[in-house]
Formats: C-alpha cells, structure tokens, sequence
C-alpha cells in the first residue's frame, strides 16, 4: 500500500496544541495572500518527482538488513535470462542449481538462434537441471521466407520447450545496418506462425509475442499498434502477451490496453531489472510489487545471469567472470536469494 | 489538511463579523484561484468497498494525499439556479510524477446559512488516474496453480498526445462542501465523491497453462476530503 500521507489529518491534540501559532501564521499569511496561493503550489510542483527510491544496498546491508531480506524474498519471482554461451557452461550450472536448490529459480528464458543445436553443451546443460525453459525464437528467425517450415524443425528439435517466444524488442533491437522489422511486418509473420501452430502442431505450445521496449511510450503505443494489426483475434488460451520492462514510470500506459482489448490475455515481463548491482534488491523489492499490480505479471524474468557474452562484464548480471569457475563473482542479490535460510 | 483546516478557524470568525454588518451581507460575486490538499482512501478489496465510507482511517487499500489547483467564479445573481462554476486541476499521489493527474469541470449552488455558505456541485473530472488505485493480488499455489484477481479503475477516455488511446479516465462526481469568504480570501472544506467503475478481472492458470478467467465490474463511490484556501482575482 502506499501512503502518501505522514501524518493524522485529524491529529487535534497536535491541533490544539499549536492553534496559537497558527492563528499569528493565519493572519501572516493573510497579510500576504499571494502566498497562500504560491507557497502550497511550490510544495505540490517541487513534490511531484518521478519515483526514485531506490537506494543502493551494499552486499553487508543486505544480508544484515533481515527485514529487506524478507522483501527481496517475497517478492523475488523465479525466472531468470540466460545467454546461452560455452564460456559460462560450468558456472551456469552451478549457478541454476544453487538457485534451485534454494527454490528460487522455477524457470528461464534462452534464447534460439538459428545456430543453437539442440545437443549445444550449455543448453543441455541448462536443460537438465529441469528447470521450466522458455523459447526466445530470435528475430533472424523472422527475415526466413518459409517461418512455418522452421518453426516445425524448431518444434522437433526443442520436444521439452512448451512456452516459445517469437522475437525480442523486434523494432527497436535490429542493427540498421541489417534488415529490419516494422510492427506491420511482424504482425504478419507472428499471425502467421499462430495459424499455423494451431493447424499443425495443436496443444504443443503456448506463444509469447515479441516483448516490446520497456521504457518510454514506445512499448505501449506498440502493443496498441499490434492489437490494431490482429493480435486480439488469437485465443488468450494459446497466446501469452510479453513486455519487457525497466522504466515503471509507463507501466500504467499498458493498464488501459491490458482493461480493454487484452483484457482476457495473460502477461509475462520477459525482461525487468537494473544496471546498477547495488539496487538489485530494491529494484525486486519495490518494481516487482509494482509490475504485478500495474500490468498483473504472472512472471517477472531478470534480467540477466550473465550478460558479459557479448563484451564486457554487465552490472545487470548476477553472475560475473564466469570462467574462473567455481570462483566466479555473484552479485548481492544472487547471494541474497541462494543463502541458507 | 490539518494545517489548512486549522488555517481556516480563525478566518471563520472575522468573516461572521462582516456577513453580520454591513454591505458584505449580500453574497459576492467574484472569480477566484484556489489550492488546497485532499486525502482519499478506501478499501477496494473488502466487501463493503468504497461504496460505503471507510471511517477507518489506517490499514485501508489505497491512501494518498492529494494537491488541488482551481479556478471558482461565482455569479452575482444565480443563473438557472447555479450560483457559479469551477475549473481544477487535482494531483493524486504526490510522490509520482507520472499518474493522478485529474482535470475537472462543475457547476454549483450555494446556500447561505448566515454563519458560512454551504455549496452543493456537480461535475466531470478527467485524466490520468493515480495507479494507486491499481491493485494484483496473486496466490501461487504449490501444486503450481496460479490465481490472481486484478482491479483497476476503467480507462474509458484518451489522453491526447500521451500513449495509447485508453490511458485516461472520465467520471462524474457530487460534491458538498462550506466555504467562508472574507474580504478577499475564501476557506472552504468539503467532500467530492467520484463515481467510478472499477474491473475485477479473476484468472486461474494450472500448471498445463489451462486458463480460467471471470470478469466483473462495479461502480464504486470513491470520496475526497478537502480543504482549500483562495483569494479574489476579480
């Protein structure tokens, strides 16, 4: 619950207490009526800041702090990303085991590239600590002129995915210096790989759509564009709507469209969490509450266990340098959720 | 509030002494800018909701204080039986920038009971509503069923120029306050009570991602105390 309000308004001892002075300010202020006016509105104005409260905990507040332990735990929801990448192979391992061993970790999300074989070491890795994987069918997938066709080889090759993921951020993440994707475009091909699991393949699996951009407008304003392209005509049943998310100042952008016309659809944050390690417990603590009231996330995905494949280490990481296994770096808030309770 | 309604008592006798003596008797006309801070809250989850006013005044749903912004200008003589009308702006939740920014528009009429005047209004108000009024209560069983019942005010109106084209609100409102005008000021405390509908969307999903779902709505009273301080521009 929030509560903006510090103080009883019906506080009449306080009241009573003080009705002296405020009738000496009374008459002061009367004396300057401009200022009943401007004084109030500065307060409200300079009060009216977008919500920035999180404050950096440092790995010792956080295990000593028992009562944002407690938080960081009843909010943490058990999904986490994971770039699939050999160099991490042993510690990914040791990490998704720890997490569950600790019950913390239920499910993740991996991405399919085009050149991901099924018997790839790390994702069989992953894969065997039985932990729930959900498909992020990459966009190079969607530039390939016979989708359906590839969407059956991916079916056979991935028999233990049952939730995929068609495409990521697919107007925004693209290079420009490659092909692109409008939401038009998309919303073609995602219909059409819809058609066709449910022709084909049906009960196999549930889709997710693209997860638009998680901040600013754009994300919103999206998601409206692709139930204006025919997204609204797939059953909820089979279709699970995916946004990511780390900027909540928009999140109540999503609130009409998810009261409306996706008002019967589930939604999953497919991505959510923050640059910054020293505000990853705050960021569970507060955002995670936020996101499930707002837009009724059933599962919030950090964002990321290691995001160091593609250069240098990523503070959005809960995991670091994860070649010098078993030695490797674990942030504040995977230590926070993988101690022994 | 309690600063502006104790604000408010020692004006309440200075302006009994004109009402009484002379030419201020007769009541004004006159446009006026005011602000002033409201408190709502309510319980959205108990069964007897808003639609009967909480008098609890802690371990409630929602609860925020709110900053008001309005323009009131009152007739000279009544006019259709309204004795004037008012613009506002109110900013529910001040501690987020980005929800709870509600435009209103209303008509009134004001009695005079000698002592103060009592107005009697009604009105729209329209805008981006607080998200404290947008509420997931989730229950993640262990045999893996998750049930969850969302309930949020229904977006029935478009922001311009903002976002998606469901984003606002629009919702009538009632509203009785007493209002003292001194010389050129003017006090008044009151309560506005929107009538709002709000959704309750239930869903259940098993394991094997079967997916149950019950909606409902219901319109629902949601009250403001406030207390405002103005002065006369013209």
């Amino acid at each position: 619950m929030k509560n903006d309000n510090d103080n009883s308004p019906w506080d009449s001892a306080h009241g009573a207490r003080h009705s002296s002075l405020y009738v000496r300010a009374s008459h002061k202020l009367m004396s300057s009526p401009r200022l009943l006016v401007w004084v109030p509105l500065i307060l409200l104005f300079s009060s009216c800041s977008s919500d920035r409260t999180l404050s950096p905990i440092s790995p010792s507040d956080v295990l000593s702090d028992s009562s944002l332990a407690g938080d960081v735990l009843e909010q943490w929801s058990p999904y986490v990303g994971i770039h699939l990448t050999g160099e991490a192979l042993n510690a990914y391992r040791d990490a998704v085991l720890t997490l569950r061993a600790a019950g913390q970790l239920d499910g993740v999300r991996v991405e399919l590239g085009r050149s991901l074989s099924p018997s790839d070491p790390t994702y069989r890795a992953i894969s065997a600590t039985g932990v729930e994987l959900l498909g992020l069918i990459s966009n190079e997938h969607l530039f390939l002129p016979n989708i359906e066709q590839e969407i059956d080889r991916i079916f056979r090759a991935f028999p233990e995915i049952r939730h995929f993921q068609i495409g990521n951020e697919v107007t925004t993440i693209l290079p420009s210096t490659g092909p692109t994707l409008t939401i038009e475009q998309y919303m073609t091909i995602f219909l059409r790989i819809y058609d066709h699991v449910q022709s084909r393949h049906p009960g196999r699996a549930i889709l997710l759509t693209q997860s638009t951009v998680g901040s600013g407008f754009h994300g919103p304003t999206e998601l409206a564009a692709m139930v204006n392209l025919g997204l609204t005509r797939v059953d909820p049943s089979h279709v699970i709507i995916a946004i990511n998310m780390y900027d909540l100042d928009y999140a109540g952008q999503f609130v009409g469209l998810l009261g409306g016309q996706l008002r019967r659809f589930r939604l999953w944050v497919t991505e959510s969490g923050t640059r910054d390690q020293s505000r990853h417990m705050t960021w569970v603590r507060d955002q995670y509450p936020r996101l499930r009231n707002l837009v009724r996330a059933e599962r919030v995905y950090w964002y990321v266990m290691w995001g160091g494949d593609s250069g240098s280490d990523t503070d959005f990481s809960l995991i670091k340098n994860p070649s010098l296994f078993p030695d490797y770096w674990k942030s504040p808030l995977f230590e926070l959720l993988t101690a022994t309770r | 509030m309690t600063l502006l309604f104790c604000l408010s008592l020692p004006a309440v006798g200075g302006t009994q002494e004109l009402l009484a003596g002379g030419p201020d008797d007769e009541r004004k006309s006159g446009t006026y800018l005011q602000t002033g801070v409201a408190h709502g809250q309510g319980d959205l989850f108990s069964p007897n909701s808003l639609t009967q006013w909480d008098v609890a005044l802690f371990g409630t749903d929602y609860d925020f204080v709110s900053g008001k912004l309005e323009f009131e200008s009152y007739f000279s003589d009544t006019f259709l039986q309204l004795s004037g009308f008012s613009v506002g702006y109110r900013k529910d939740g001040l501690r987020r920038a980005e929800s709870g920014h509600m435009f209103s528009g209303s008509l009134f009429r004001d009695f005079d009971v000698k002592l103060f005047a009592v107005k009697v209004g009604a009105g729209v108000e329209w805008g981006l509503p607080s998200l404290n009024f947008d509420q997931t209560e989730f229950v993640f069983s262990d045999d893996g069923i998750v049930r969850y019942r969302h309930t949020y005010m229904h977006r029935n109106a478009d922001i311009p120029f903002l976002g998606t084209a469901t984003d606002g609100v629009v919702y009538p409102f009632v509203e009785v306050s007493i209002v003292q005008r001194p010389w050129f000021l003017l006090f008044e405390i009151g309560i506005r009570v929107g009538s709002t509908r709000f959704n309750f969307d239930d869903f259940e999903v098993d394991p094997t991602d079967q997916l149950s779902q019950e909606f409902h709505h219901q319109r629902i009273l949601v009250p403001y105390l406030f207390a405002d301080v103005g002065i006369r521009l013209f």
